[in-house]
């Protein structure tokens, strides 16, 4: 299966595969599918949350009682009300569903409300008496650390994670140095901004606690809410509704907690959603970072490289120090370096928590990186993709964290950017540039998860947990997975969904792991039920399956025998053909002997995402307009083309927001400051250039067929290509995301 | 939040619910900007008059004077031909306003009446010498916009008092620029219209954006003089205009970078005002659809 490695020239796969018309196309045009803010049940009544007055302080005094003598009020519960309300079970220490002293952020969740209307209950959450004493305000990153630490940082209350590594002769790299290239950049936060807000739907009965919520991950929060709330996770069912975009935002529970803890308060079912505006305020979203590289050259080489992170983690960071070890190794980019040194801090602020968005925190580090690089290809005066070329890793590369590579397109998607680059070029105007970004992903596919397929006479289908959220993996690119096993035109096999008491176990659509690892499930498990086929009609030939008139048939060689035929009596009678099977991926292994402190990720397989930008920057203001953009993803396989095209012009439209205009704005008392689509600015259709997909095929990852995942890789270089177009433009460089005009302008040394 | 909301058929009616409860009662002329601060809860009336059944949305020309109904959307003022023949930088400010979908809603007079600091009609309707017609019961008058703006999202409009029309004296060579963080559907960081009086052929500027009330720029303004303005005068008065006005920094620019934008800005709007000086105003617009619809009557039509 795994057989494309290497050679681009050789290892070309045919795209015999036509693209499929969406499955989820017609429900999502009717208005008919059910998204989590459109949930609805008999009889129920509409959560709110009562949030804390400041970002820090100490809860005084909580007074319920106003909220409870309004009409129309049927729950109100803050901290003192949990223990009649949960089981006696241990609930997780570090997730408090309310905090009972100590106040984190501001609009952290102290009570929660529920009433017969959506007014009412947010009157009851506005009327909910919240006394505090406000303790200090540490709103960025240089309230903690005004400068990088020295041996005091560690000691500092606000360090929640702390992370080391460093191979070879650093300083000897340093002292022979021809010269040092030493920046310092930052980065800011940016929100997922999915289109529809956290929503999720709870009943409470005797036996059960159930939520139906808008999530990548029904099984993940199913464990979360288990763990925040004290419950079996076998007491808890949670069915997801389609997600209207997650883009991370929807990877961990968040809302169902709190509507669960209401439902079981007034044993109605309690809708529970998220205003706009309290999706920013609340929001999990990736948050500032400052970065401090210093890189040796010699010989036209980088030969050391020291790399300093200071992260901004909020109230707090889940993972932590994998968090931190992850992020800070994207620093490095996919090159290889001699020797190196790595040291990153995540701090607590009074923001709220830091939450995953769209390859977590990879886009801005591959800003800073490939920022870096560039700049010191420009002042050795080499073509910066020449530069890039003479260091990026190929098939057996050793990762700064000793993990050998394995195949990995970023050669050759190099190589194809500096033919269009030297194009580009020659139809170049004054005040424009041409910026290259490369970034490096290791798809998901660790994370595990289990497939269920069901084959009857006139049926196939997958059964498993996730709906689509959106770019087609559920409803796309399983069933195309199973099809292409099985030889089976697309649009032959169904998709169903169902809720943790039935689907099989799956981590999640997130990570660019749905097709690429999920799929491996799905790919074994369409496997089985071909050798099942196979045995049973006596044949050793491979068998395929055709639909005619609605009926399957199984076709080995010559023979040709209806699936009717080939089920046993017990599955004629009853489910069908029901095989199940599983994808558990193990990584790689990194060299622990190069990790100081922390922990590490060791990658799964090595997606390399490469983008070419041209920009054109008025001189006088700063501003910066990007006129087009290609990319050239490294996919391994192509299951389906309109997928791909769509996942990468959706990142680049995205990551344009993140190069050029979203960041999350916080005032000293860590009030956000545009907790709005109007100030918090994503692109809109007329700043969107012309994007151009040119996939390098044939460096196999670990998904079925050798796919790698896609979902994430293709942000990544985006505000890296942007950043470095302006600089070619201009000869400034930006050192922090987003690159507003004003940014821009001063850089360009106008104000 | 909770309100009554009152639609009244005619301005007579619309008058009496105003009279009802002046204190307490918010007007609704497309609701753009009104039911953000709505939702935000920063305004709490106890009653919302909707203007959407009101006549006063026709667009009349009076030989070089244009009058437009203040409940006029602003799509169907930049869809005009007319308007974007005659006075294209009304039209093209009107374009600038948020996006399509808010301007089939939004109205002129919701705009003026709003009296946001970064709205982008003020400051070309300033330098355009607009008058306001305000109505009230039995009672009418005029005002200059610029008597009519008295601060951030203060207005001289008085209880009871609706604004019925907006004229413009005459087309004039102007221009309007402006620059935000994306191309649409955001407020501007800064916006600047400059205008060449046809008579007295002086210049005009007037800032959108940086102070709390749009204003002219008499400084500036006279740095220019009376005829074409050399390359050294253009500058003068970018600058002059830079250090002028009292600036402001908030989340979307800092003081610092709206000096810049001004400077920049005043520049290149005098010189493509200066540019088309001789290109008087009822030169027919490049666009095809509005010589089309204009009919030969209101082609002929002086703008002078």
């Amino acid at each position: 299966m795994h057989g494309l490695r290497g050679d681009p020239a050789g290892g070309r796969i045919a795209r015999d595969v036509e693209a499929v018309t969406r499955r989820d196309a017609a429900a999502k045009l009717r208005g008919t599918a059910e998204f989590g803010t459109d949930l609805e049940a008999p009889g129920m009544v509409w959560g709110a949350l009562v949030g804390s007055t400041v970002a820090h302080g100490r809860l005084r005094r909580l007074d319920l009682e106003p909220a409870r003598r309004l009409p129309g009020v049927v729950a109100v519960v803050g901290p003192s009300e949990l223990a009649g309300l949960l089981p006696s079970g241990k609930r997780d220490a570090e997730r408090p569903v309310f905090p009972e002293s100590i106040l984190r952020y501001r609009h952290e969740p102290v009570a929660a409300v529920a009433a017969r209307t959506l007014a009412e209950a947010r009157a009851a959450a506005r009327a909910v008496r919240v006394e505090v004493d406000p303790l200090p305000v540490v709103s960025e990153i240089e309230d903690v650390f005004p400068e990088w630490p020295g041996e005091e940082g560690p000691r500092s209350p606000h360090v929640i994670a702390h992370v080391r590594a460093n191979h070879g002769d650093v300083d000897g790299g340093f002292a022979r140095a021809e010269f040092v290239h030493r920046e310092v950049y930052r980065t800011n936060g940016v929100h997922q901004v999915a289109l529809e807000p956290h929503a999720c739907l709870a009943e409470v009965n005797d036996t059960t606690w159930k939520v139906t919520t808008s999530t990548q991950t029904p099984f993940g929060v199913r464990e979360d809410t288990a763990e925040i709330l004290g419950l079996k996770e076998d007491q808890l069912v949670v069915d997801g509704s389609w997600v209207g975009g997650g883009f991370g935002g929807k990877a961990a529970a968040f809302l169902e907690p709190y509507a669960l803890v209401l439902a079981r308060a007034c044993r109605k079912p309690v809708r529970l959603a998220l205003t706009y505006r309290e999706e920013f305020e609340l929001g999990r979203t990736t948050l500032p970072s400052i970065v401090w590289l210093d890189t040796a050259v010699r010989g036209g080489k980088m030969t050391a490289r020291r790399v300093r992170l200071l992260l901004d983690a909020g109230a707090s960071l889940p993972g932590r120090d994998f968090a931190t070890g992850y992020a800070i190794a994207f620093l490095l980019g996919p090159y290889e370096v001699p020797a190196f040194e790595l040291e990153g801090y995540a701090l607590r602020t009074n923001k709220p928590p830091f939450g995953p968005h769209r390859a977590p925190l990879a886009p801005q580090t591959a800003f800073i990186g490939e920022s870096h690089i560039d700049s010191i290809a420009r002042r050795l005066g080499r073509d910066p993709i020449d530069f890039r070329l003479a260091h990026v890793w190929s098939e057996g590369s050793t990762t700064p964290l000793g993990q050998k590579v394995g195949p990995f397109g970023a050669a050759e998607a190099l190589r194809r950017a500096g033919r269009l680059a030297a194009l580009w070029r020659k139809g170049l105007k004054p005040h424009q540039g041409v910026g290259v970004g490369v970034g490096f992903w290791g798809t998901g596919v660790g994370a595990g998860g289990e497939a269920l397929l069901r084959l009857t006479a006139d049926d196939l289908s997958v059964l498993q947990v996730e709906h689509d959220i959106g770019n087609g993996s559920v409803v796309v690119g399983l069933p195309a997975v199973a099809e292409r096993v099985l030889g089976l035109p697309s649009g032959t096999v169904r998709v169903l969904t169902a809720d943790t008491a039935s689907a099989p176990y799956d981590s999640g659509v997130f990570g660019s792991r749905t097709v690429a690892a999920l799929g491996q499930a799905v790919e074994k498990a369409a496997q089985q039920i071909g050798t099942t086929l196979a045995k049973r009609m006596g044949v050793r030939a491979k068998v395929r399956l055709e639909v005619e008139r609605g009926q399957f048939f199984a076709v080995a060689g010559a023979k040709r025998v209806a699936v009717r035929e080939l089920l046993t009596p017990d599955e004629r009678r009853g489910g069908g053909l029901v095989v199940r099977d599983r994808h558990y991926g193990k990584p790689g292994t990194i060299d622990d002997a190069r990790v100081r402190e922390g922990t590490f990720y060791a990658y799964h397989d090595f997606a390399a995402s490469v983008h070419l930008a041209q920009v054109e920057v008025d001189r006088e203001t700063g501003a910066v307009r990007v006129m087009r953009a290609t990319a050239f993803p490294d996919v391994g396989t192509i299951l389906d083309p309109e997928m791909v095209r769509s996942q990468v012009e959706g990142a680049v439209v995205m990551g344009l927001g993140t190069a050029l205009s979203e960041e999350t704005l916080w005032g000293p008392d860590g009030r956000m400051l545009n907790p709005g689509l109007l100030d918090y600015r994503i692109p809109t259709l007329g700043d969107v250039p012309p994007i151009e997909v040119d996939p390098v095929e044939g460096f196999a990852g670990a998904g079925p067929f050798g796919l790698k995942g896609l979902g994430e890789p293709p942000i990544i270089p985006v505000p890296a290509a942007v950043a470095n177009a302006v600089a070619d433009a201009t000869g400034a460089r930006v050192t922090e995301l987003p690159l507003t005009a004003e940014r821009v302008a001063r850089a360009l040394k106008l104000l | 939040m909770s309100f009554s909301l009152a639609t009244p058929a005619t301005p007579d009616e619309a008058f009496e619910f105003l009279a009802q409860d002046p204190e307490a009662t918010a007007i609704l002329a497309g609701g753009t900007d009104l039911l953000l601060d709505l939702e935000e809860g920063l305004v709490r009336p106890r009653t919302v008059v909707s203007l959407r059944r009101l006549p006063w949305r026709e667009i009349r020309w009076n030989g070089p004077r244009l009058t437009i109904g203040s409940l006029a959307p602003l799509a169907d003022l930049e869809a005009d031909a007319g308007l974007r023949r005659r006075l294209p930088s009304l039209a093209k400010a009107i374009h600038a306003v948020g996006s399509l979908a808010l301007r089939h809603r939004a109205t002129l007079g919701g705009n003026l009446g709003r009296a946001s600091p970064a709205s982008d009609l003020i400051p070309l309707l300033l330098v355009l010498d607009a008058r306001l017609s305000l109505v009230r019961r039995g009672d009418r008058r005029e005002l200059r916009l610029d008597e009519f703006i008295v601060g951030s999202r203060r207005t001289a409009l008085a209880a009871g008092e609706l604004i019925e029309s907006v004229t413009i004296p005459a087309p004039l060579p102007s221009e309007y620029l402006w620059q935000r963080v994306r191309l649409a559907n955001d407020i501007s960081q800064v916006g600047v219209a400059v205008a060449r009086g046809t008579t007295t052929s002086a210049w005009r500027i007037a800032l959108g954006g940086v102070t709390p009330r749009s204003v002219r720029l008499p400084s500036a303004e006279k740095l220019l003089g009376p005829g074409l303005p050399a390359p050294l005068a253009m500058e003068l008065a970018a600058q002059e205009a830079a250090q002028r006005a009292p600036f402001t920094t908030d989340k979307r620019a800092t003081e610092a970078y709206r000096r810049r934008l001004v400077y920049v800005l005043v520049k290149r709007a005098v010189a493509a005002v200066a540019a088309s000086a001789d290109a008087l105003p009822e030169t027919p617009s490049p666009s095809r659809t509005a010589k089309k619809s204009v009919p030969a009557k209101a082609r002929s039509t002086s703008a002078r």
